[in-house]
């Protein structure tokens, strides 16, 4: 072996933690090839009625069965899990955007606006995400129920943004920078182009899946979407009638829905006892 | 302590102060006619009327908005409290399982396959289980835990538990996953503190160290997460009450929004608000005792 061979660090080993934050991408990868193709995979239109006889078992056939109207369910599936994804990413970036980057912004701010956002984030985050998003569904419209369920994650978001901004402006390359003569805002360019990109795929991931479990808790319990755009949730809402003795009607969205939240959730690779 | 405690009270006093804020800008919703000031009138009117106790009239049923409320608080709090004992008996020994060692808190990231079903979905699945596994069907609830024991009727105790079990098992589950991440968050930080090596090197065994310091710290971190425990509760509590058709204040506040009964929404945020604020507060007032008491001793 050369004597480079011998002093050269081998390469590191992946951790566990990377391994699974790669399977979360590569099976959100997934999803998303299956939610782009969702029209050509599927082989129903979406709310194509009597596609089957009403409530078939699953079969080489409908590999998902069909539901009580006679809807395909592979292809129902298909297309509530696009229009989830489709809400779910909307609502992940609004979180993204007015919690993460105003939250690092108003941290910045003069110190008595500053707590005073802070504190307005404070109150919303002690009201459950849920019942926020449900509240502000209720005060606008149902069509808003994704720009809704961004919003009711964003004060967490702002609030984590808003310490973690805060930390970094009292830490020593701040006051190194102050001291020689670096301006306020050519810190504060600095500090977010680092913060968001090494934090924002983990944030936008985390509220993928936040988001997600909102937006279809509010259409199952009747506040999100409406038909003919039925999201996961609604679907599995409507087949609280027919799922005791015909088990396919909320089995597979309930695969899907957990699937995209299970991926996103690993893809945010969050450290240990972090908040998901 | 006595500092910490008045600035804890501050922090709650002004959360509080926050959520009656709120609770008003919810309540004046439907109240204003055109335009921002009628707006402002009537949110001012409301905050003048809540320094009276007065929380408004529900739109729906026509008696005071804290009737309503009152009438459906305990059976929130009743399923909350069993929540919350499920949450402990299933959270905690799952949290300090998966923090016990560094292959066991190596497989955490597998019980996120768990997690990754929503409130509902655990719900659906627990009575799907409930009627066609173990035949069995939730009794009607129209007495509380509290008035049963007090009774001394041994069958209705038993009707009560009975009827409370799947929602509270619901509400208990994701109680636990938020018990079992505060856990190991816990953990994984006084694990890493320096003083347990110097201890282990003057002799002292991991088990005495574990139970004498380690677990003191655990014990504080969890306390400190109630805010966030008691958050993932009453979230579950406004799911479960819907799926099991059970009339408590989340029930209560999905039915008034979708009636637009504003006034009783707002004050249903406001308990909710309160409820999490305080959880918080006394939180971290328990994890402060605890580290005095461990200073002292």
């Amino acid at each position: 072996m050369s004597a480079i061979g011998d002093i050269a660090t081998p390469p590191a080993a992946p951790s566990l933690r990377t391994i699974i934050r790669g399977a979360g991408f590569i099976g959100l990868g997934a999803i998303g090839v299956l939610v782009g193709l969702a029209d050509v995979l599927a082989r129903a239109p979406a709310n194509a009625e009597n596609v089957g006889a009403p409530l078939l078992a699953p079969t080489a056939l409908f590999p998902f069965g069909t539901d009580i109207l006679g809807r395909d369910m592979a292809s129902e599936t298909l297309h509530a899990l696009a229009v989830t994804v489709t809400a779910a990413g909307f609502g992940a970036l609004v979180t993204v955007l007015i919690g993460g980057l105003l939250g690092f912004l108003a941290a910045r701010l003069p110190l008595a606006l500053g707590l005073f956002a802070r504190w307005i984030a404070g109150v919303l985050a002690a009201v459950p995400a849920l019942l926020l998003a449900i509240l502000l569904i209720g005060l606008t419209d149902r069509s808003f129920a994704p720009l809704a369920a961004g919003v009711a994650a964003a004060p967490l978001a702002f609030v984590r943004a808003f310490d973690r901004a805060r930390e970094l402006g009292t830490s020593r390359h701040a006051d190194f920078a102050r001291a020689t003569g670096i301006s306020r805002n050519a810190l504060l360019r600095r500090d977010l182009a680092y913060e968001f990109r090494d934090t924002f795929l983990v944030n936008a991931t985390r509220a993928l899946a936040a988001v997600a479990i909102i937006l279809s808790t509010v259409s199952f319990l009747g506040f999100g979407a409406t038909p003919p755009h039925r999201d996961l949730g609604l679907m599995i809402g409507a087949a609280r009638d027919t799922f005791f003795d015909h088990w396919w009607t909320a089995t597979f969205p309930t695969i899907a829905l957990a699937s995209l939240i299970l991926c996103a959730r690993l893809a945010a690779g969050l450290e240990e006892g972090e908040r998901p | 302590m006595l500092r910490f405690g008045l600035r804890q009270a501050g922090r709650l006093a002004l959360g509080l102060l926050g959520a009656i804020v709120l609770a008003a800008l919810v309540a004046a919703a439907g109240k204003h006619g055109a335009g921002l000031s009628a707006y402002a009138n009537a949110v001012f009117a409301r905050l003048v009327a809540f320094g009276r106790l007065d929380f408004g009239t529900s739109a729906i049923a026509a008696n005071p908005a804290w009737d309503d409320l009152a009438r459906r608080l305990p059976d929130t709090l009743e399923l909350l409290g069993f929540g919350a004992v499920v949450a402990v008996i299933i959270g905690a020994p799952v949290g300090l399982l998966l923090s016990a060692g560094r292959v066991l808190r190596a497989g955490a990231p597998l019980l996120q396959i768990v997690a990754a079903a929503p409130v509902f979905c655990a719900g659906l699945g627990l009575l799907w289980l409930s009627e066609r596994v173990l035949h069995w069907a939730g009794a009607p609830h129209d007495t509380s835990f509290i008035a049963a024991l007090l009774s001394g009727d041994w069958d209705a105790v038993v009707a009560v538990l009975r009827s409370v079990a799947l929602p509270a098992l619901t509400v208990g589950a994701a109680g636990a996953a938020s018990i079992q991440l505060a856990l190991r968050r816990a953990v994984s930080q006084a694990a890493n503190e320096p003083y347990r090596r110097g201890l282990h090197a003057m002799g002292l065994s991991r088990f005495e160290i574990d139970s004498t310091y380690l677990f003191p710290q655990v014990v504080a971190g969890l306390f400190r997460s109630f805010g966030e425990v008691a958050s993932s509760l009453l979230s579950a509590t406004a799911v479960a009450e819907w799926v099991f058709g059970w009339h408590g204040a989340a029930d209560l506040f999905l039915k008034s929004i979708a009636l637009e009964d504003w006034s009783v929404v707002g004050l249903v945020l406001l308990v909710f608000a309160g409820l999490t604020l305080c959880a918080e507060f006394v939180g971290a007032m328990a994890a402060r005792a605890l580290a005095e008491t461990e200073r002292l001793a």
